[in-house]
């Protein structure tokens, strides 16, 4: 309450202006913009799932003939199958902690949403 | 598939190449609406530096920035709201800001344009294109198709006009992925250990990747341990791609093409490098793909469908939809289903985990089984919600699939722009700016 009383002339006609704006036309239009937006990406989404059920002949990424190739027990890349050594060496990877950082950053008074 | 047999050297370059003008290295280019700094690095940490950041002579303090940032990396700095992303660390690189800011106000500040052009024009590098799936429903945006158009075909097409030598295909590095982490899941199903939990994340998108690491560094033994469908399509490109093709593989230039920001720091990751070399050596998205056409002067409308090579380009219905939220589970379960029952799943849609905003659950019954619980979230608000139940040790699940953008990859940071976020949006928000920027003049005289 406090800085509410602090508000100067100027401030407080500002907010108020603002407020009754938010009142008459933003309210009804951000909700109608974030809306649209997702509205958007499901044209998007859509699109996707049309062309997995008509573009592609195949829908199992283990029925590809380049993937049987690529595992072919005898004259594959990756003899071995999936998670097998060498594919660890070649596909997997590790993490890094990279939380000292944040700490660094919130410890100079930083503040983030988590 | 008909696909394009591998070239024999010396390659013919395209004609447009001798009479295109480079953009110079840190100069900023417009492309598709959005600021990019001509700037390509090389060896560099990429936790050091930033991939978006704020023009303070454009921004109006409006702050919508701030509501689409899960980490509060992009925050007010003055009295003005001028906003900035205040540290690489805290950001994630999602460039959901740079999509929903009504002023384009935000900028990249990385882009390889400049170099790709340079190595397609080199006689003695192999230009390799590994496009995303998600590019494909939205480049056709950019030559006036309407939104969400597949353009697959002329994508192909056009990749090879600009010069492209191999033209592989990213949906083939998500099938190799699915075979991987869904072999992966089985073994942690059966198997869960210390070492590798229950559940087990999705380690795809690489904005959710640092965001673990960074937010969430204890729940690291969940997340699977494959790297996402570009890093292990650009390691097998320098080793089992240069085998089949008989090439160099030390000539060889991958270049990466996402609907993303965040593949570009994916991209520089200095572990990164399982083939001997940099497994991934540019990465540009879907909006800079388009300005590379246009300024090639290729007529899009005009190509015709082409089919990737197919060794590394081949692809599958269950590759294609890792580029929407609920994507990566379904294809997982695709396989999943069938390793586990032993019989084949007749119908591959598992509409259930097809997710369009927030956190969406299921239980997948199989046969012979028992039940896998999934859970999938789009948005990394709503992973965080997840995450805390993990850490709790409260999360009933076996699968967690997670998209840093809402919708997933086709709504990423580096696709063509929604319209609507700059003209409808932008003409309340336009008055409110004008508002602040008048009272922020009285304040100061």
């Amino acid at each position: 309450m406090k800085d509410f009383i602090k508000l100067s002339r100027r401030g407080f006609l500002k907010a108020a202006g603002i407020a009754a704006g938010y009142a008459v036309l933003g309210f009804n239009m951000t909700k109608e913009v974030i809306a649209a937006t997702m509205e958007f990406i499901g044209l998007r989404q859509k699109s996707v799932y049309k062309a997995d059920a008509t573009v592609f002949k195949i829908r199992k990424s283990q029925d590809n003939p380049m993937i049987k190739k690529l595992y072919d027990k005898n004259k594959g890349f990756l003899p071995q199958g999936p998670c097998s050594h060498k594919s660890h060496e070649l596909l997997h990877t590790h993490y890094y902690n990279r939380s000292a950082k944040i700490k660094a950053l919130k410890s100079k008074g930083i503040k983030l949403s988590l | 598939m008909a696909g394009s047999k591998p070239q024999a050297k010396p390659k013919q370059a395209p004609a447009y190449l001798s009479r295109l003008k480079l953009d110079s290295p840190g100069s900023r280019v417009k492309m598709e609406e959005v600021d990019y700094v001509i700037n390509a690095p090389k060896g560099k940490d990429p936790s050091e530096f930033f991939f978006v950041q704020v023009d303070p002579d454009k921004c109006q303090g409006c702050g919508e920035c701030e509501s689409h940032c899960a980490t509060g990396a992009i925050q007010s700095i003055n009295d003005d709201d001028i906003h900035k992303v205040i540290d690489p660390a805290a950001c994630i690189n999602c460039g959901q800001c740079l999509a929903n800011c009504p002023y384009g106000a935000i900028y990249e500040q990385v882009s390889y344009v400049a170099e790709i052009f340079e190595k397609l024009k080199d006689p003695d590098t192999l230009v390799v294109s590994m496009p995303a799936p998600a590019v494909r429903y939205a480049l056709g945006e950019c030559f006036g198709y309407p939104t969400g158009t597949y353009v697959g075909g002329k994508m192909q097409a056009a990749l090879r006009a600009l010069g492209f030598d191999y033209i592989w295909d990213n949906q083939f590095g998500a099938d190799v992925t699915i075979m991987e982490e869904g072999t992966e899941l089985i073994e942690r199903i059966k198997h869960p250990s210390k070492d590798k939990p229950l559940p087990q994340f999705t380690s795809c998108c690489p904005g959710w990747v640092k965001f673990c690491e960074t937010f969430y560094p204890d729940l690291l033994p969940h997340l699977s341990t494959c790297k996402s469908p570009i890093g292990m399509l650009s390691a097998l490109a320098k080793t089992y791609g240069a085998e089949t093709t008989k090439t160099n593989p030390k000539k060889m230039y991958t270049v990466s093409i996402m609907p993303c920001i965040a593949k570009k720091y994916e991209g520089l990751r200095p572990e990164l490098r399982a083939s001997g070399y940099r497994d991934i050596d540019a990465t540009i998205n879907t909006r800079e793909l388009a300005y590379m056409i246009k300024k090639a002067g290729i007529d899009f409308k005009k190509l015709p469908n082409e089919d990737p090579d197919p060794v590394l380009g081949m692809s599958t219905g269950a590759g294609t939809i890792f580029g929407t939220s609920g994507g990566v589970m379904e294809a997982a379960l695709r396989l999943a289903y069938e390793v586990l029952s032993g019989q084949k799943l007749k119908d591959p849609d598992i509409k259930v985990v097809r997710t369009h905003e927030g956190i969406n659950t299921a239980d997948i019954k199989i046969p012979n089984f028992g039940t896998i619980k999934v859970a999938v979230a789009s948005g990394l608000k709503n992973a965080a919600k997840l995450c805390e139940q993990v850490r709790a040790g409260k999360s009933p699940y076996h699968f967690i699939e997670i998209m840093t953008c809402p919708g997933g990859c086709v709504n990423g940071g580096g696709q063509p722009l929604d319209p609507s976020v700059r003209e409808e949006a932008s003409l309340f928000k336009y008055m409110i700016g004008k508002i602040n920027r008048r009272y922020r003049a009285r304040k100061i005289s």
